[in-house]
């Protein structure tokens, strides 16, 4: 798969703040693209300076081999003529206009009459099941309502690329799942290319072919969903998308196995973790993680447990699953399970991790 | 890069649109606002032969005039600040009888202009012939009832006619504020009267000192007023002075732009030090959200706050229209109710035979309307750049546009004057279109500020939107910007076209016989002591303004069905 939209060594930022730093990443034909970070990590200006809104500083921008931004050349499109189109976080629908002129607004700045642009109007408010209100006043519509126009219209005109930049904030969470698969079912139906952009690793993850995690302007790590999750390469993508148990530890190989390596978290807190990289016979340090979800408590008493010996310090309930801080020495760990009645603070415990469940970690 | 030298926000094809206007727009602005003030200055150091300190060492010699132009301006700040700051508290925030009719009614004054005002209450107050001293002496038999031919009188008057701004803006950032910062304050133990002086009044300091600087500014350079009471009794102030160097032959030209600078000077150090003063405390607990205030129940107190209104809307708006419209109708002037009679005569004087009639009306109309559009459609403009925009422009903008809140519109109109009748290149002197250049330079803060007021509330996304889904910047404004934004742009224009129908400080200097407007013309009538006649034309330019207004409200009633 060729790239379609190409960005390279962007860089944009007004006055002395840098927004963006050096981001390069591509999206291919059909590809949905998501970029995930916390708010002000430049993943909304990569998105405004794509959609020709900001004007980056350097770098340089392509969509379907046409050059739309070339700082060197001083070659910048203007939005218009760049073919895109983008779903904003307000929604952005024009309030004086009806819920069709909306929709049907790409077609009319290009001088295209209403009975021509008609078919396809119509064709997009049906995609998003708002024929019904086609005729009504864009205002009197609800968030939800407003949401779907707004995609409506982003589909309407064919577009190169559809940006959406945190179109969900606004709703509440049951509508929000229900605008995810909807998004899901129009991109399966439509096949659309798409740049997305949020904070919640939820939608990321559910929305998306791949992901670029980015970090004070700059790009932390891009993958699958997948990889995204199991092997994140830096304690930020780790902790940014819920690896709670961080710590800094001591790596040392163990004699005659190679595929596994021992980390020392602290000096009665050993666990075992996948090799990946270690060769050498000395010790390493290193920082390593695992995601509360995968700690296993056993409580002391029953047989001869395995795990590090800990005592519960707190333990939150939170309905489908508890939360349980347990203390070993001189580090606290976080553990999620169901609930367990036996397991309350002050509580002696056990616990452990799978080694393959373990990830070493940069930084 | 030529963009990147701007840092705009947009991209190249239409940096080029966007920084073309935002060029041009700075070089209007600039020959607007600039250039009469640099005229004003060279005016008042030079004389015919060349640089000389004399005109200014004669001004600086009139102590009695700047002595009596300071005292003017303050009594009047002071009394329309405290009346207009305390008529604000008790109609936004205390349980006053009536209050929302109430606070219509504070703000008619806006529309009658202080010519009239200040010509009515003549009749009513002068020492001699004053009808209320006329009645006072025969049937009451007590001489000098009311004296309004002193300072006091004219402080009184002008102070009746600048009541509004106060009011209007001091009512604003009552309505702005966050009523939880009072609640906390009475949570955490302070009284009402304490929660009132620790907490709102500090609040609202910005805008009192902002509408007191307003109101101190617009009487520093006030012509109707104190050449209507102060004239006759050889009171002179600043404005006064300006129009006899003027009109004294030979034009005492290098006098008068002495009297302009002395005024800016003053003025611009005020703002100056306004700006220094507010600039180290940051307000950004008033918003641009509207609040529902909180009601202070009071208990009979109230219905003496009542009187005080009805008090203020009686002198400033029902005595003075009353006596206007029974000057107009009455034969002659007179207290012996034996002898009124009443009926059109002087309307039909002054619709039919009287010549400047039809050429005063027809030189305001167009006048309020170009001024009305251009204001608008500079101020919308402007107000673009400065508020959507990254240019570096955006700064001078937003500087230049607000000077001329401190420059009074006399001595803008003498800058208008100077640099105009040595423009060859621009034949505009002797034509309205010079009296058009001096309303729109004076009127530009209000456009700016309305402009970028319905800017900041229009949501940038929906411009962006425009954008991505096609539009150029220009089907962008004329398609979702415009529309928008109509109905700022629509009060805007509807309040522009009434303060240029009432201008008179910088028509006054800048009129000629074929130019005149419909102030002026009242004015000439005023000094050709045709008091009738001039009874008549006031409400004839009245009942204008009323309709227009009446216009705008059946428009915006309409528009919100």
């Amino acid at each position: 798969m060729s790239a379609f939209l190409e960005v390279e060594h962007l860089t944009a930022g007004y006055g002395p703040l840098v927004a963006v730093e050096d981001v390069t990443f591509a999206v291919s034909q059909g590809e949905h693209v998501t970029l995930l970070g916390p708010s002000g990590c430049g993943k909304t200006t990569t998105l405004r300076t794509i959609a020709g809104l900001e004007t980056p500083k350097s770098g340089r921008i392509v969509i379907d081999g046409k050059v739309i931004f070339d700082a060197d050349e001083g070659r910048n499109v203007p939005p218009e003529k760049r073919g895109l189109a983008m779903v904003f976080q307000s929604y952005a629908i024009w309030p004086h206009m009806s819920v069709f002129d909306n929709v049907g607004f790409g077609f009319r700045v290009r001088g295209i009459g209403r009975r021509q642009a008609r078919p396809a109007v119509e064709r997009a408010l049906s995609l998003v099941t708002l024929s019904a209100v086609a005729g009504r006043p864009a205002s009197a519509l609800s968030g939800g309502q407003q949401q779907r126009v707004a995609l409506a219209r982003a589909i309407a005109y064919e577009s190169k690329v559809l940006l959406l930049d945190e179109p969900m904030s606004n709703l509440d969470a049951q509508l929000r799942t229900e605008m995810r698969e909807e998004l899901n079912d129009l991109r399966r139906q439509l096949g659309f290319t798409a740049v997305y952009v949020t904070h919640d690793q939820e939608e990321a993850f559910a929305l998306s072919d791949r992901i670029v995690v980015m970090r004070g302007g700059r790009i932390e790590q891009q993958g699958a969903p997948s990889e995204i999750y199991c092997a994140p390469k830096t304690s930020f993508v780790a902790a940014f998308l819920g690896m709670k148990n961080i710590f800094d530890a001591e790596l040392y190989p163990i004699s005659g196995d190679r595929k596994m390596v021992e980390a020392r978290l602290a000096p009665d807190v050993v666990l075992r973790v996948l090799n990946s990289w270690i060769t050498a016979a000395a010790s390493h340090p290193a920082r390593i993680g695992f995601r509360p979800i995968d700690v296993r408590l056993e409580t002391a008493g029953a047989a001869p447990a395995e795990g590090t010996p800990g005592i519960v310090t707190r333990s939150l309930f939170l309905g489908d699953v508890a939360h349980y801080y347990v203390r070993s020495g001189p580090i606290e760990i976080c553990a999620h399970g169901r609930p367990r009645s036996e397991i309350v603070e002050g509580r002696a415990v056990r616990w452990s991790v799978d080694p393959d469940r373990c990830v070493v970690l940069r930084e | 890069m030529c963009f990147e030298k701007l840092g705009c926000r947009l991209s190249a094809a239409d940096v080029s649109t966007e920084r073309l206007v935002a060029l041009g727009l700075s070089v209007v602005l600039t020959l607007l606002v600039i250039s009469p003030l640099v005229a004003v200055t060279i005016a008042a150091v030079t004389d015919p032969a060349g640089l000389s300190a004399q005109p200014f060492i004669a001004v600086l010699g009139a102590t009695r005039t700047i002595a009596n132009t300071v005292t003017i301006a303050v009594g009047t700040t002071l009394f329309a600040s405290i009346v207009g700051g305390a008529l604000a508290l008790f109609l936004a925030r205390i349980n006053t009888p009536s209050r929302a009719l109430l606070s219509q009614l504070v703000t008619l004054p806006l529309y009658i202009t202080p010519l009239l005002t200040a010509i009515a209450w003549s009749w009513l107050g002068s020492p001699r012939g004053g009808l209320i001293n006329i009645f006072g002496r025969q049937v009451l038999g007590v001489d000098g009832l009311l004296n309004l031919q002193t300072s006091g009188g004219i402080i009184f008057v002008s102070a009746l006619a600048y009541v509004p701004l106060p009011f209007l803006l001091v009512s604003a950032a009552l309505r702005g504020m966050d009523p939880s910062l009072e609640e906390s304050a009475r949570i955490h133990g302070a009284t009402t009267f304490q929660s009132l002086r620790l907490i709102t009044l500090p609040l609202m300091l910005p805008a009192i000192l902002g509408s007191a600087l307003l109101v101190f500014v617009q009487t520093m350079g006030l012509f109707s007023v104190p050449a209507v009471l102060g004239m006759p009794s050889g009171i002179y102030v600043a404005g006064t002075e300006i129009y006899r160097s003027l009109n004294n032959f030979p034009p005492r030209v290098n006098q008068a732009a002495a009297w302009g600078l002395l005024l800016l000077g003053i003025t611009s150090l005020l703002v100056w030090m306004q700006t220094a003063l507010l600039n180290r405390r940051s307000f950004v607990t008033i918003t641009g959200k509207a609040y529902r205030p909180r009601i202070l129940e009071i208990g009979s107190t109230r219905y003496a706050l009542a009187v005080v209104a009805w008090l203020y809307i009686t002198a400033a708006v029902i005595l003075p229209l009353a006596t206007l419209v029974w000057a107009a109708l009455v034969n002659f002037i007179t207290v012996d109710f034996k002898l009124m009679s009443f009926d059109f005569r002087h309307f039909r004087y002054v619709l039919l035979e009287y010549p400047k009639t039809y050429l005063a009306m027809e030189n305001s109309i167009i006048l309020g309307i170009a001024t009305a559009t251009v204001g608008c459609a500079l101020g919308l403009g402007t107000s673009w750049i400065i508020v959507r925009t990254r240019s570096r422009l955006r700064l001078y903008l937003d500087q230049v546009s607000m000077f001329p809140l401190a420059v009074p519109s006399m001595v803008l109109a003498l800058g208008v004057l100077w640099v105009y009748v040595r423009a060859t290149w621009l034949p505009i002197y002797g034509t309205i279109w010079i009296l058009l250049v001096a309303y729109v330079t004076h009127y530009i803060p209000i456009c700016v500020r309305a402009g970028s007021g319905a800017l900041r509330s229009l949501h940038v996304e929906l411009e962006d939107a425009a954008r991505i889904t096609g539009a150029s910047w220009t089907k962008m404004l004329r398609w979702i910007t415009y529309p928008l934004t109509r109905p700022t742009l629509i009060s805007t224009w509807t309040l522009l076209f009434i303060l240029s129908l009432q201008e008179i400080s910088s028509s006054i200097l800048l009129y000629t016989s074929r130019t005149t407007v419909l102030s002026v013309a009242v004015f000439d009538l005023w000094e050709a002591g045709n008091v009738n006649a001039l009874a008549a034309l006031g409400v004839i330019q009245l009942a204008i303004t009323f309709l227009v207004l009446l216009g705008f409200l059946q428009f915006r009633r309409e528009i919100r069905v």
